[in-house]
């Protein structure tokens, strides 16, 4: 494991759970672990002086109570939207993106949630197949969390993987920002899981990815469980409109394409940077000299703060194009934005949400 | 603390800037802090124009890696503060030359937009309208008619304009002209 952890602090309820046990085993000695009766407190933010920052290094393990199945928040009538269902196994990141939705998503609870009882969500897979037979589902964990970035010391992503393997109507995504592929190398997922990588040009990850894996790291990653099996998928979202952004994401582009063929790729999703205006002030005041942070962007009718629609239609045209011209079609679609975009990018009306969902998990 | 700053304080008192934006102007670099003391005077800046004017500067100068000072020193803007006409006009044209320091881009489409409207020569009942600040895009056309034949007359003219009217949603949706 890469990141630093200050604290575990477990629920009493969760004492001796199979996910404390592995804890408390790969993080040893050196961090100390507080049992408590109420772990509400602990999710809370310290008082000091960035409560976000401290709260990505002590962990906190509890039951969940609330359901781990839930559609993708970034999904809306106003949007195309790609029908992913989230698992919320997780919440908070070791990472620090400067531009991270969970800056203003998780202020209140910065600390980083883990939860005792996350086999529970298995009965919740059985029962959301029961309810629609015959249709397949995209299930991913990077909603709220990074998938991989804690895999080290919780092992979680093998569960998952023993779990969907069997079912042929899931396809589990686990999307990162990480190298973190050791426990997905040793297990076969047998053509069921898709791994994603965020994907970004080099001056984006120098500026605003802090602690993330290089972009070229995670392009051999993929490579690397690429041909242990597992499919894979790209997001090029956030894409960034920085003057030099077209250039560096063509690049970028093609040091992918150079390592993975296009035809292996099971699909690509674009998406702007979007914040809404309270995001965009607490990332500026915790990221105060991040040029990415100060791209052209103007407010739209929902409320968040995206590059002008000409500059951002262009980068995702631009990108396409690439694609298109590497000979394979590669599934694509746009994260939060309107039909009328997906049709100016990709020359026709986006399909049902839960058509793009089932297309991309069938694959 | 240095007499500048002092009259940064004084000012800032006089105005009621809010401590945030005050101690953002405190925090520029000495010819950074006295620049903007010089225009804020000479232009007799209000409140809200300082605070907005060291929002955009701030962000300027981090986006282009040069500090406040060498900003105001631009051609472009010494133009204003120290050229003839009313202070409130050369304060608000001070601002929309910020933004468009700070929206460069934006900027020069939007004026590319603009001269192809004007380029189609339309008549006074036909608007076209461009999305605001280009957050979208879609293109509003709005026809102020009394009767059918005014009508008639205003669809037949949009039909005879369609090509540049598709060119310029073509512009709008990041074609190769933008």
């Amino acid at each position: 494991m890469k990141f630093n952890v200050d604290a575990l602090i477990v629920a009493e309820e969760s004492r001796g759970s199979a996910l404390v046990n592995r804890l408390v085993q790969a993080l040893g000695t050196s961090v100390p672990v507080t049992y408590v009766a109420d772990p509400r407190n602990a999710l809370r933010p310290l008082p000091v002086a960035d409560p976000f920052d401290a709260g990505k290094r002590r962990i906190v393990v509890m039951k969940r109570r609330a359901p781990f199945l839930m559609a993708c928040p970034a999904g809306s009538s106003k949007f195309a939207c790609c029908g992913y269902l989230v698992l919320v196994l997780a919440s908070n990141c070791p990472m620090d993106c400067s531009y991270c939705f969970l800056q203003e998503h998780v202020a209140n609870n910065p600390s980083f949630q883990l939860y005792s009882n996350f086999t529970d969500c298995f009965a919740e897979l059985e029962h959301l197949a029961a309810s629609a037979p015959q249709r397949h589902f995209r299930i991913g964990t990077g909603e709220l969390a990074d998938s991989l970035a804690m895999d080290s010391i919780t092992g979680i992503s093998t569960d998952l993987i023993e779990f969907v393997r069997d079912r042929e109507y899931l396809t589990l995504e686990l999307k990162t920002k990480t190298d973190e592929i050791g426990n997905l190398l040793k297990t076969d997922p047998r053509g069921r899981v898709i791994v994603s990588w965020t994907l970004s040009p080099e001056a984006v990850w120098k500026s605003s990815e802090h602690r993330t894996a290089s972009p070229s790291a995670r392009i051999a990653a993929a490579r690397a469980v690429l041909a242990a099996g597992y499919r894979i998928g790209f997001h090029f979202d956030p894409m960034i409109a920085y003057p030099q952004a077209e250039q560096d994401y063509l690049g970028l582009v093609d040091e992918l394409l150079d390592a993975v063929p296009a035809e292996r790729i099971s699909f690509l999703s674009m998406g702007a940077l979007r914040m809404t205006p309270t995001l965009r002030q607490a990332a500026r005041r915790r990221f105060p000299n991040d040029r990415m942070l100060l791209g052209e962007e103007v407010l739209g009718a929902d409320g968040r703060l995206r590059a002008f629609g000409a500059l951002r239609i262009r980068l995702y045209r631009a990108l396409q194009d690439r694609f298109e011209r590497a000979g394979a079609r590669v599934p694509a679609y746009l994260c939060m934005e309107s039909s009328a975009v997906h049709e100016r990018v990709f020359g026709a009306k986006p399909a049902n949400p839960a058509t793009v969902g089932e297309r991309l998990a069938i694959g | 603390m240095t007499d500048v700053d002092n009259e940064i304080r004084s000012l800032a008192a006089a105005k009621r800037l809010p401590d945030s934006h005050l101690e953002k102007w405190l925090h520029l670099d000495q010819p950074g802090r006295v620049a903007v003391l010089e225009v804020a005077r000479s232009l007799k800046l209000r409140t809200a124009q300082i605070v907005t004017a060291l929002d955009l500067l701030d962000e300027i100068s981090i986006r282009e890696g040069q500090p406040v000072g060498t900003l105001l020193a631009r051609p472009s803007i010494d133009r204003l503060t120290t050229g003839a006409g009313s202070a409130p006009a050369r304060a608000h044209a001070f601002l929309e030359e910020l933004r468009a320091m700070r929206f460069p881009r934006l900027r020069e489409t939007i004026e590319r937009l603009e001269a192809a409207l004007a380029a189609l020569r339309l008549p006074q009942g036909i608007k076209v309208v461009l999305p605001r600040e280009l957050s979208s895009d879609e293109l509003t056309i709005q026809l102020t008619v009394s009767n059918a034949e005014g009508l008639e007359r205003f669809l037949n003219m949009l039909m005879e304009k369609r090509g540049e009217l598709a060119r310029i949603l073509s512009m709008l949706g990041g074609g190769d002209e933008v």
